[in-house]
C-alpha cells in the first residue's frame, strides 16, 4: 500500500505539520511505502497530482489558520477538485497555536466537504492543539513528556490508515498545561521581538495608517 | 464603515453606507507563516503586496463583509487569503473567551462578521461549517455574527443591498 503524507504548511523547513507527520511517518514506517508531498504555496507543484493518483490513502497534514484552512490548501485542493479521484480514503491532521485542537473542528469540516465533491472517502481527522511549542518539543520522542497525547493519536490514526477506516475525528493537546503554554507562548513572541529590534511595548502597536 | 472583502471582481450590489473593499485587483498574496506581522512590524503584514495593511484597515470598521464562493463551507483562496494576512488586527497574546484560547484584541472597535455564500448546490453539510467558521471567526475577533446568506450565483447577489 502507498500512502501520500502531504505537507500543507507554507513553511518548507520547521514547520509542526511536517513534525507531525515526521512521527505519523515513523508509526507506519516498514508497513507501506510512504510518498512525502508538500504544498507550501497556492498553485499545485508538478507531479503532485501523478503521485496521489498512484496513492492508496492521502494524509493531509497543515496548521489552522484563521479557524480553517490556509488559503494556499484550499486553492490547490480546489485544484486538485476538478481531477476526482474514486474512493481514496483521506485523513487530516491540523494543528492550531491555540491550546484546545477543537478549535481545528471546521478546518477538518472543510476538509471533509472537500472529499464529497472531489470523490475522496474522508476518514477521520486529528486536531491538535499546542500547535505552536511542537517546534521546540521536535526531539521529545512521541511517547514521552508533554508530546504523550500526540504520539498516542498519531500512532492510532496509523493502525486505521493501515487498515485504511475511518475513525472519528480526536482532539488533543499537547501535554502541558494550558497557563503554561500560554505563558511560554507569550514569552516567545516577546522574545523574538527583542531579536528583531523591536521593544516589548511594541507588540500593541495600534496603526493609524490604513493604505489600502 | 464596513470592510468588504470579496473574490468578485466588481461589487455586486447597492452598498448602503461608507465602505472599503478588497477584490481580485488587490493582488493579495498568501501568508507565509512567518509571524513577522506580530514579532517584525506588530500591527502589519511583512509581504509588501498592499495586503498588508488589511489588519489595520479592519481597525477602521464595524462590519466586516466577506462576498465569497463557498467552497467545501469555506470563504474561497482568495478571500481567505485577505483573512489570513489580518491576523495583525489581533494581537498575539492570548485570552481565554467562553473556554477557549483566543489572541487578545489590538484595537477597540467591534466587528460584526457577516457572510454572503454563493455557489452552485452548496450542501447542507457546506452551509453548517460555513456558519460555525462565521461564528468562529467572530468569536476571534472578539465581535459578533452578522447575516450568514447563501445564493446559488453571485447574480444573485445583485438584488442585496450590501
Amino acid at each position: 500500500m502507498r500512502i501520500a503524507l502531504v505537507n500543507g504548511s507554507p513553511k518548507p523547513t520547521g514547520s509542526a505539520s511536517g513534525i507531525l507527520l515526521k512521527h505519523l511517518r515513523a508509526s507506519l514506517s516498514g508497513q507501506a511505502e510512504l510518498v512525502d508531498l508538500a504544498l507550501h504555496s497556492d498553485s499545485l507543484p508538478d507531479g503532485v497530482w501523478n503521485t496521489l493518483q498512484a496513492a492508496d490513502s492521502y494524509v493531509f497534514a497543515c496548521p489552522l489558520y484563521v479557524d480553517g484552512l490556509p488559503s494556499h490548501v484550499l486553492s490547490c485542493l480546489v485544484q486538485l477538485e476538478a481531477r476526482q479521484t474514486s474512493g481514496v480514503p483521506v485523513y487530516g491532521i491540523v494543528n492550531c497555536g491555540f491550546y484546545e485542537g477543537e478549535q481545528a473542528r471546521y478546518a477538518l469540516d472543510i476538509l471533509k466537504n472537500w472529499c464529497v465533491r472531489a470523490g475522496c472517502r474522508w476518514s477521520g481527522g486529528i486536531g491538535v492543539g499546542g500547535g505552536g511549542s511542537l517546534a521546540a518539543l521536535a526531539e521529545i520522542p512521541p511517547e514521552h513528556g508533554p508530546m504523550a497525547p500526540v504520539g498516542r493519536a498519531l500512532h492510532a490514526a496509523a493502525s486505521h490508515i493501515l487498515r485504511q477506516e475511518a475513525f472519528e475525528n480526536q482532539y488533543l493537546s499537547v501535554g502541558m498545561p494550558r497557563l503554561m503554554y500560554r505563558m511560554a507562548a507569550q514569552l516567545g513572541w516577546r522574545k523574538q521581538l527583542r531579536a528583531n529590534g523591536g521593544k516589548r511595548c511594541d507588540l500593541g502597536k495600534k496603526w493609524e495608517q490604513n493604505r489600502l | 464603515m464596513k470592510f468588504l472583502i470579496t473574490d468578485l471582481l466588481e461589487l455586486p450590489g447597492e452598498i448602503a453606507e461608507v465602505y472599503r473593499a478588497v477584490t481580485p485587483q488587490d493582488k493579495v498574496c498568501c501568508c507565509t507563516g512567518c509571524f513577522g506581522c506580530w514579532v517584525k512590524t506588530p500591527g502589519k503584514c511583512v509581504i509588501p503586496d498592499g495586503g498588508e495593511c488589511v489588519g489595520i484597515g479592519l481597525s477602521h470598521c464595524n462590519e466586516l463583509l466577506l462576498i465569497s464562493r463557498c467552497c467545501y463551507g469555506s470563504v474561497s483562496p482568495f478571500v481567505k487569503a485577505v483573512l489570513d494576512r489580518a491576523i495583525s488586527y489581533l494581537h498575539p497574546d492570548f485570552v481565554i473567551r467562553d473556554g477557549e484560547m483566543h489572541h487578545k484584541r489590538r484595537y477597540q472597535n467591534r466587528l460584526t462578521v457577516s457572510a454572503y455564500f454563493y455557489g452552485e448546490n452548496i450542501t447542507e453539510a457546506e452551509k453548517e461549517t460555513a456558519r460555525g467558521l462565521i461564528a468562529a471567526n467572530a468569536v476571534n475577533y472578539d465581535g459578533t455574527v452578522g447575516e450568514i446568506r447563501f445564493f446559488e450565483s453571485a447574480e444573485g447577489l445583485e438584488k442585496v443591498i450590501l
